[in-house]
C-alpha cells in the first residue's frame, strides 16, 4: 500500500517535471495533504485542505491566507488550469490538484524559484452549526414587603418573573403554597406568554385572616410552562420565611427604680439620706390600683416620708416619683427591696449601699485619696533622680 | 529585634547622645521623661562616657546610670596624649560597663574629632570593640568649626586618622562648620546640629530594624559602608506637599540636607536610601526607577521602603570615594601646627637669649 503510494507519488512527480511549462517553473510543493493538514511557505502564505471530494470531477477546497491578505477560501478541480493566488506584493504562486483519494489530495505548488514550504501542520476542523433551538427559561423570585406581620393584617407578595432563555414560555401556570387561615387575594393561577428576555410582575396581597400566630416557611412557587415546540419546563421560587404575631393586647407593665442619693453608697451611721423611688408603666394601658411593698434591715429606719404609697392607676408612659429620708443605725452592707403590685402582675427591685461609723471614715476617705498623690510624687521623684547625675 | 549600642564620647558625644535619648520621647516634651520612656524602633543601649563630670550633669535625659564618669576629675583640656593615658587606665571598667548591657549587632560611637576625651577614647574604644564583639561599629564623629583653634584642629586630623587605622565599619562625618548655617548663636546651633543627628539615627534605627517593602539590613549597611575610603555621611529631606517621591529622592541627596559638604553624584562611592512614608505616595516603581538612575551616577545605592503615616521622608547614606574637604582641613592643620612649632622655637629661643645674660654668673649673697 506504502510502496505503491511512493510509486504514484514519483510517477507523478516525474509527469509534472516533464510538463513544466509555465512562467514559473520552480515547484515548491507536490504531496498528499489530509483534510485538516495545511503547509506553510515562505513563513507567510498559509494553504489549508478543508474539504475532498471524490465526484464525477474530483475537486479540493483550499483555505488560504498570507501577510495582510485575510482567509479566503478557493476550489481547485483536479485537471482544471492552476489557480493563481497573488500576495500582497504581487507575486503569484499556482495551484494545481494533481489526484484525490478518499480524504486526501494530492496538489502541486509552483512559484518563486527560492520559495520552500516552512511548516506542515494539522488543525482544528471547524464545527458544524447546530440549528438553533428556541427554550425559554423562567426565572422566579419572590419577595414579602413584610417578612413579620400580626394577626388582621396584609402582605403584599410579588413575583418578579424573567425569560432568561432564548424562546417564548407559554402556557404558563402558577402555582403558590396557601398557608392555613390566610387567604391570597388576586393571585392569578395562570399567566400570559413571556417572551424571551421578557420579565413579568405579578403581585397579590396575603391576608392574615385567623392563622395561629409562628414563624411559617412558604414553601416555593411553582411555575410550569411550555416551549412554543410543546415541551414542558418548570421552574422554582426560593422559599420564605413569614412570621405572624398574635394580635397587639394592651397591657399596663410597671417598673421600679430606687435611688439613693450618694456619690458612692456609702453612708454614715446615724444621717439621715434621701432615697427616691420612681415607678414607671412601661406598658401601653393604664393600670388599675398600683400598690408599693417594701422591705427594708431591721436598723434602717425611714423618718421621713411614706414609703408604701398607694396610686389609683399610672397611665402608660407615665410616672410616679417619691422620696423619703432615711437613716441607717449599724455599719455594713444594708440592701433595700421594693415590690410594686398592680392588678395580677408584680415587678420588684434592690438597691444596696455601705454604712460607715462617722468621723474616722472621712479621714479614711482622704487617706486613700492621698495615696495615689503620695505615689505619684515618689514616683516623680524616683524619676527625677533617675536622671540627675 | 536588633540589639544596638549606642555610646557618646566626651562632651559632644555625651550631648548628641542625650539628643538621642530625648528624640526617643517622641512627640512627649519635656516632662516626657517623668511619665513616659523612650521608645527606640529597636532594642537600643545608650551609654554616655566622659572624663569631665560636669558634661554628664549637664545632660537631662540620658538615665543617670547610663552615664559613665571615667575619673580624671576635670577633663583631660584637649589634650589627646593625656587622653589616651587616661583611657588605657581605665579600660577594664569601660568595657565592663558597656558588657553589663548585653551583647550587640551594630555599635554607633559618637565623638566629637577636636576635643580631648571623646577624640582620644574613639580610636582605642574601637579597638577594644572589635576585640569583645562581632558587631558592625559606626563612628559618627563631629568635626570642629575652623575658627576653634589650632589645637582642635590638629586633634581633628590626629583622631580621624588613627581612627581610620583601626577599620571601623563606617565613619560619618558631621561638620560643625557646615552646619553653622542652622543658627546664629552657637548653643542654638549645637542643640539644631544634635537633634538633626538624632533624628537621622533613630530613623536609620527603625529602617533596619523594620520589616520593609524593600529590605534594607545590616548587610545592606555594611555593604554601603565599605564604600570608597570607608567615610561618608548622610542626607535627609522630606517631601513639599506635592512633591513626587522622585524628587524626595533626588532631594535626600542634595548639599543642602548633608552634614558635611560633598558632591554625592561626583564622590559618592556606594548609597543606602531610606524611604518612609503613607503608603500612598510610595509608588514602587518610580523609586525602583530613579534609585537605578541614581546607581548609574553614584555606584550601587540599596533602598528600604518603611510604610509609616505621614508625607515621605528619605534618608540617604553615603560612603565616599574622595574627601576634597577632609583634604583642606588636614593642609590647615599642618600649617597650624607648623605655625605653633615656629612660635615654640621662638619663644625658647628669646628665653636662652635671656638666660644667656646670666651665664657664667652666680648668685651672691
Ligand atoms: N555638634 C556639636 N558639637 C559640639 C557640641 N559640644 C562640643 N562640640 C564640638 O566638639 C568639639 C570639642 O570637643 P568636646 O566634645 O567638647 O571635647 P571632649 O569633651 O574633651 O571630648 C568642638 O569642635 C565643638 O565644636 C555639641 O553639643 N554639638
Ligand atoms: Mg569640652
Amino acid at each position: 500500500m506504502n510502496g505503491g503510494r511512493i510509486l504514484v507519488i514519483a510517477t507523478l512527480f516525474m509527469l509534472a517535471y516533464s510538463m513544466m511549462a509555465t512562467a514559473t517553473d520552480h515547484i515548491i510543493f507536490g504531496q498528499y495533504l489530509r483534510v485538516n493538514e495545511g503547509i506553510e511557505i515562505n513563513y507567510d502564505i498559509k494553504i489549508e485542505v478543508v474539504e475532498v471530494k471524490e465526484a464525477t470531477v474530483d475537486s479540493a477546497k483550499f483555505r488560504i491566507s498570507s501577510y495582510m491578505l485575510p482567509e479566503k477560501t478557493y476550489t481547485v478541480f483536479k485537471g482544471d488550469t492552476p489557480l493563481k493566488y497573488e500576495t500582497r506584493d504581487g507575486i503569484s504562486i499556482y495551484i494545481e490538484v494533481i489526484s484525490v483519494q478518499g480524504k486526501t489530495v494530492f496538489f502541486e505548488v509552483k512559484g518563486p524559484d527560492e520559495w520552500r514550504v516552512s511548516n506542515y501542520y494539522e488543525f482544528e476542523p471547524e464545527e458544524a452549526e447546530t440549528e438553533a433551538v428556541t427554550v425559554p427559561k423562567l426565572e422566579i423570585a419572590r419577595t414579602l414587603d413584610i417578612s413579620s406581620v400580626q394577626q388582621g393584617q396584609t402582605v403584599k407578595v410579588t413575583l418578579k418573573i424573567k425569560n432568561d432563555g432564548n424562546g417564548t414560555a407559554k402556557e404558563i401556570n402558577l402555582d403558590e403554597p396557601t398557608i392555613k387561615g390566610t387567604y391570597k387575594e388576586g393571585c392569578p393561577a395562570t399567566l400570559d406568554d413571556i417572551a424571551a428576555g421578557a420579565t413579568e410582575r405579578v403581585s397579590y396581597d396575603l391576608k392574615i385572616v385567623d392563622a395561629e400566630p409562628g414563624t411559617y416557611e412558604l414553601t416555593p412557587t411553582l411555575l410550569n410552562y411550555k416551549s412554543e415546540s410543546g415541551a414542558s419546563y418548570s421552574s422554582e421560587s426560593s422559599s420564605s420565611v413569614l412570621v405572624i404575631a398574635a394580635k397587639a393586647v394592651s397591657v399596663p407593665k410597671l417598673e421600679i427604680k430606687i435611688t439613693i442619693e450618694s456619690g458612692d453608697d456609702v453612708m454614715i451611721c446615724g444621717e439621715r439620706f434621701p432615697a427616691t423611688i420612681r415607678i414607671d408603666n412601661i406598658g401601653n394601658a393604664t393600670t388599675g390600683r398600683v400598690t408599693t411593698k417594701s422591705r427594708l434591715p431591721d436598723d434602717l429606719r425611714v423618718v421621713d416620708g411614706e414609703i408604701d404609697p398607694v396610686y389609683e392607676s399610672i397611665k402608660p408612659g407615665d410616672y410616679e416619683e417619691y422620696e423619703v429620708m432615711l437613716i441607717a443605725y449599724e455599719p455594713g452592707k444594708h440592701i433595700i427591696e421594693m415590690d410594686v403590685l398592680w392588678a395580677d402582675d408584680e415587678a420588684s427591685t434592690s438597691a444596696e449601699f455601705w454604712a460607715e461609723r462617722s468621723g474616722f471614715d472621712k479621714y479614711y476617705i482622704y487617706i486613700l485619696a492621698a495615696i495615689p498623690i503620695l505615689l505619684l510624687l515618689l514616683w516623680l521623684i524616683k524619676r527625677r533622680r533617675e536622671y540627675s547625675f | 529585634m536588633l540589639n544596638i549600642l549606642i555610646l557618646g564620647l566626651g562632651q559632644c558625644g555625651n550631648r548628641v547622645l542625650d539628643a538621642v535619648n530625648r528624640e526617643a520621647f517622641g512627640s512627649g516634651g519635656t516632662f516626657a521623661k517623668y511619665y513616659s520612656r523612650q521608645k527606640f524602633p529597636a532594642s537600643v543601649k545608650t551609654i554616655a562616657v566622659n572624663t569631665a563630670i560636669n558634661d554628664l550633669k549637664g545632660l537631662t535625659d540620658t538615665l543617670a546610670r547610663d552615664r559613665f564618669h571615667v575619673p580624671h576629675l576635670h577633663g583631660v583640656g584637649a589634650n589627646r596624649t593625656l587622653g589616651k593615658k587616661v583611657f588605657e587606665d581605665n579600660k577594664e571598667q569601660i568595657m565592663s560597663e558597656i558588657d553589663k548591657r548585653g551583647s550587640f549587632e551594630l555599635i554607633f560611637l559618637i565623638t566629637s574629632a577636636a576635643g580631648g576625651s571623646g577624640s582620644s577614647f574613639a580610636p582605642l574604644l574601637v579597638k577594644e570593640l572589635k576585640k569583645a564583639y562581632n558587631a558592625q561599629i559606626i563612628c559618627i564623629m563631629v568635626l570642629p568649626f575652623r575658627e576653634e583653634g589650632s589645637i582642635f584642629m590638629q586633634n581633628t586630623a590626629f583622631c580621624i586618622r588613627e581612627l581610620v587605622e583601626e577599620r571601623p565599619n563606617g565613619i560619618l562625618l558631621v561638620d560643625n562648620q557646615y552646619l553653622k548655617k542652622y543658627a546664629g548663636d552657637i548653643k542654638s546651633a549645637y542643640d539644631k546640629i544634635n537633634t538633626t543627628v538624632a533624628r537621622r539615627v533613630l530613623f536609620m534605627i527603625e529602617a533596619l530594624n523594620s520589616e520593609m517593602l524593600m529590605v534594607t539590613d545590616l548587610g545592606d549597611l555594611k555593604t554601603v559602608m565599605n564604600g570608597g575610603i570607608g567615610i561618608g555621611t548622610m542626607g535627609y529631606y522630606e517631601a513639599t506637599k506635592d512633591g513626587t517621591i522622585k524628587s524626595a529622592i533626588l532631594g535626600s541627596f542634595k548639599p543642602s540636607g548633608l552634614l558635611f559638604p560633598a558632591n554625592v553624584y561626583d564622590e559618592g562611592a556606594r548609597a543606602m536610601l531610606i524611604i518612609k512614608g503613607d503608603k500612598k505616595y510610595l509608588d514602587l516603581d518610580l523609586i525602583t526607577k530613579t534609585v537605578e538612575e541614581l546607581s548609574t551616577e553614584v555606584g550601587q545605592v540599596f533602598k528600604g521602603v518603611l510604610v509609616k503615616k505621614g508625607r515621605p521622608k528619605v534618608l540617604s547614606l553615603f560612603t565616599l570615594n574622595s574627601v576634597p574637604e577632609l583634604e583642606k582641613l588636614y593642609a590647615t592643620a599642618a600649617n597650624a601646627i607648623r605655625f605653633e612649632m615656629d612660635k615654640r622655637e621662638q619663644s625658647k629661643k628669646q628665653l636662652d637669649d635671656a638666660f644667656a645674660h646670666i651665664d657664667e654668673l652666680e648668685p651672691i649673697y
